[in-house]
């Protein structure tokens, strides 16, 4: 594995307030590693919002504890990485395949825009969490 | 997410300034439906100062370009930025929401 050369992490209650943190936190990442490039940040901060926005959309509670969101970043030389948690969560309901949504749905568009954004988009369930891995090649100049 | 409005000529234009996020599409919804029951059924949506929207943001223009169709009228967009283009190109749903250099532009060839 090569150097990580900028990070992230955080973990909240999984509600709205928690989506603008993690928000902030990607914009302030990208100050860190400037040599980002412009699109790899916006499809990369885009994927990330997506997913994080699904676990406080849809996740629900295993038992009596709430869900929790967590939202691990990595930037490595040419790798975006991230991995969204659902903590406290059921497994997820149903396939998780893209839906096609008609030009007039509101919703429904998220997890193909998410596979659209990244290079490869990965889920494990493990000890009642579910965890989305998000990866993204980033440009070289 | 702030919102305001202002009623032109031929149409309204709302400002929409900040994220269009799954925290501010209702509000942006709620906000667009005020201003078509105050007698506005020709929206500019302003996107100049929003520089990001996920699906939930997109979702909820959409709903807004339905109200303002059901009322008799339409919903532009105008001034998008980078990130929003990349979205609504991603979704297709630049064919349905057509972005406009400006807001002035929107309806000037109604």
């Amino acid at each position: 594995m090569t150097e990580v050369l900028a990070s992230r992490s955080f973990r909240g209650l999984a509600a709205g307030d928690a989506i603008e943190s993690v928000h902030n936190d990607l914009d302030s990442l990208w100050l860190d590693v400037p040599f980002v490039q412009d699109m790899d940040q916006m499809t990369f901060t885009t994927a990330v919002i997506e997913s994080a926005s699904n676990i406080v959309q849809h996740a629900e509670p295993a038992g009596q504890e709430p869900v929790e969101l967590g939202v691990d970043i990595e930037v490595r030389p040419t790798l975006l990485q991230a991995r969204v948690s659902a903590y406290h969560a059921k497994p997820p309901f149903g396939p998780m395949e893209p839906a096609r949504p008609g030009e007039e749905a509101e919703s429904g568009r998220g997890l193909a825009l998410i596979q659209a954004l990244v290079t490869t988009v990965t889920f494990e369930r493990q000890d009642g969490t579910n965890t989305w891995v998000l990866s993204r090649t980033s440009q070289q100049d | 997410m702030e919102f305001s409005y202002e009623v032109k000529d031929s149409y309204a234009e709302v400002k929409a300034e900040g994220r269009l996020n799954m925290v501010s599409a209702p509000k942006l919804r709620e906000f667009v439906t005020g201003v078509i029951a105050n007698g506005s059924n020709r929206i500019v949506v302003n996107l100049e100062n929003t520089a990001f929207m996920d699906s939930s943001g997109l979702g909820a223009l959409i709903g807004c370009l339905k109200a303002a169709r059901q009322a008799g009228g339409d919903l532009r967009i105008a001034a998008v930025q980078p990130q929003v283009k990349m979205v609504l190109q991603l979704t297709s749903m630049d064919k349905v929401l057509t972005a406009y250099g400006s807001a002035e532009e929107a309806f000037s060839n109604d």
